[in-house]
């Protein structure tokens, strides 16, 4: 195909979102909206995803150490807990420091803290956190056949309830943004397929008189995808209004933000460059895709 | 030159169209096909767009053999039909001059031969104040003047006048058919299809009969313009 023509093509392509702009016009809102219901979507996962992560970040697995473990057998321990697998990060905290910690917790009952006069009825400990709270078990198990461990304690259930929360989310979402791709690809493929039988006519002539199957198809091709980009960059504007919006509210929440954690939040400016990209290359990608399959009817007619 | 040998085309609902059709139109003639609604002359016009296949026989358009063309070659060989309609089938958003333009464009023409050619048929049929007009806004014999302008442009080996003169007024029917005669007259083949006896009275020439699918007749005769 020549330059010339390509260059027709593209503006015939231009030329008709204009003619048919009342078509063009429900492409582009429909494809608006599927973007913003998908990008939307995308995000909430993101964020949901991102205080899940942010709460499996805080659990803490205390190991306790028999009484009185002298200095080279707490270095043997220490030195086995920290070649396990999944072990995020281990601090050692001493039985003068947790019963200092204790008294100073209680001490309203002081007391109590008299009568035990120089005792320390606590232990040395390691406080671990875990990489990957779903493998929890597993690493529990392993610290339990340490020699020299007195006792583990875990936050089990709220380790389960986070691994099955985020299971279902995981689920819901995907299944939710899998439900609106499919319901927006075929509420975009009618509303092209709409447009393009309103131009049957044009197409049938253009084949009577000797036009490939690429030439019909090129301006529509162009069509969709300009629509597709313009539906693009209005649903990124409409997505970045509102998620600023939440975010903003959102900050206010001090409570709130205290429970899912100041940084779980994914701010826009973290996923501008992606989310970009993918409102602009995905709008045009479907809007193109849309407009060349739904002209095959037409065009093998 | 277009070729039928024994021809027939039977649709899926059992009616048999064509009915073992032979039927030889030379390079440079002009022949009317003459026939009652439902005779066969739509499924000729479709046979010779390859818009329909021949359920037997044998078809040759301009070098090309229909039986065995593929897909991909019938634009091909509709570059080289030029086909007018009754109802103009003109395209409503596009300007006469675009309407015209748009065929070379298909065919990949040089922008300057594009510029050169279509002023030069326009003129030919009589609209060249009508170039920037839309459709709407032409009577019915200009509609068609476009239209045999937009079949004209490519310079086609044959041109297919189906019913031309279908929806316009009589004096303007006259017009056309001498357009097409002048067409004729500078060496392109002309077919052209329709149900007014009259007109092919009045012009004569070669006339094809189709009834219930076959040649009834096949014959040269005299125009009574040409007895006065």
């Amino acid at each position: 195909m020549k330059f010339s023509s390509i260059r027709y093509l593209t503006e015939q392509g231009v030329e008709n979102i204009w003619k048919n702009r009342m078509m063009s016009f429900a492409s582009f809102c429909v494809l608006l909206v599927s973007l913003v219901l998908v990008g939307i979507s995308i995000l909430a996962w993101q964020n949901v995803s991102s205080m899940i992560g942010n709460v499996e970040s805080k659990n803490e697995v205390i190991v306790y150490l028999n009484d009185n473990t002298d200095q080279e057998n707490l270095n043997r321990i220490e030195g086995i807990l920290r070649n396990l697998p999944n072990i995020a990060s281990l601090d050692f905290y001493s039985k003068e420091e947790a019963y200092l910690a204790l008294k100073n917790r209680m001490s309203d009952y002081d007391v109590l803290f008299e009568s035990l006069g120089d005792d320390n009825p606590l232990v040395d400990s390691f406080r671990i956190q875990i990489e990957d709270i779903s493998q929890m078990s597993k690493t529990i198990s392993q610290m339990e056949s340490i020699d020299g461990i007195m006792n583990i304690s875990a936050p089990y259930e709220f380790v389960s309830f986070l691994t099955q929360l985020r299971t279902v989310l995981t689920w819901v979402m995907t299944a939710l943004i899998f439900a609106m791709l499919i319901v927006s690809a075929v509420i975009i493929s009618n509303t092209t397929k709409t447009s393009v039988y309103s131009r049957r006519e044009e197409i049938r002539i253009m084949k009577y008189v000797g036009a490939t199957n690429a030439f019909i198809r090129v301006p529509f091709f162009i069509e969709g995808m300009i629509t597709g980009f313009f539906a693009g960059c209005g649903a990124l504007l409409i997505t970045w209004l509102v998620y600023d919006t939440v975010m903003n509210i959102l900050e206010n929440q001090a409570t709130l933000l205290n429970i899912i954690g100041v940084g779980s939040l994914v701010t826009f400016q973290q996923i501008y460059l992606p989310m970009t990209l993918s409102y602009l290359f995905g709008g045009a990608l479907i809007g193109a895709a849309g407009s060349a399959f739904s002209t095959e009817k037409y065009i093998d007619a | 030159m277009v070729e039928l040998k024994d021809v027939s085309v039977k649709y899926s609902n059992g009616v048999d169209a064509l009915d073992h059709v032979s039927l030889k139109i030379n390079d440079g003639d002009f022949a009317f096909v003459v026939g009652a609604s439902g005779a066969g002359k739509s499924t000729l016009i479709k046979l010779l767009l390859k818009e329909i296949d021949a359920t037997s026989g044998k078809i040759i358009v301009n070098g090309y053999q229909l039986n065995t063309l593929k897909k991909k070659e019938i634009p091909a060989l509709r570059r080289t039909i030029g086909i007018v309609f009754q109802d103009f089938r003109l395209i409503s958003s596009m300007t006469v001059y675009d309407n015209i333009a748009f065929v070379l464009r298909v065919t990949d023409a040089p922008v300057p031969h594009i510029k050169k050619r279509v002023p030069y048929v326009m003129n030919l049929v009589g609209l060249q104040e009508k170039a920037k007009s839309y459709p709407d806004e032409l009577s019915g014999g200009e509609m068609q003047r476009v239209a045999i302008a937009r079949a004209l442009v490519n310079d086609p080996q044959l041109l297919i006048a189906d019913e031309p003169t279908g929806n316009i007024d009589p004096e303007l029917s006259y017009e056309i058919v001498e357009l097409l005669k002048s067409i004729n007259m500078q060496g392109t083949t002309v077919m052209m299809v329709t149900h007014e006896h009259e007109l092919v009275r009045r012009f004569g020439g070669r006339i094809i009969n189709i009834t219930a699918g076959q040649i009834a007749f096949d014959e040269i005769m005299e125009g009574t313009d040409n007895e006065i």
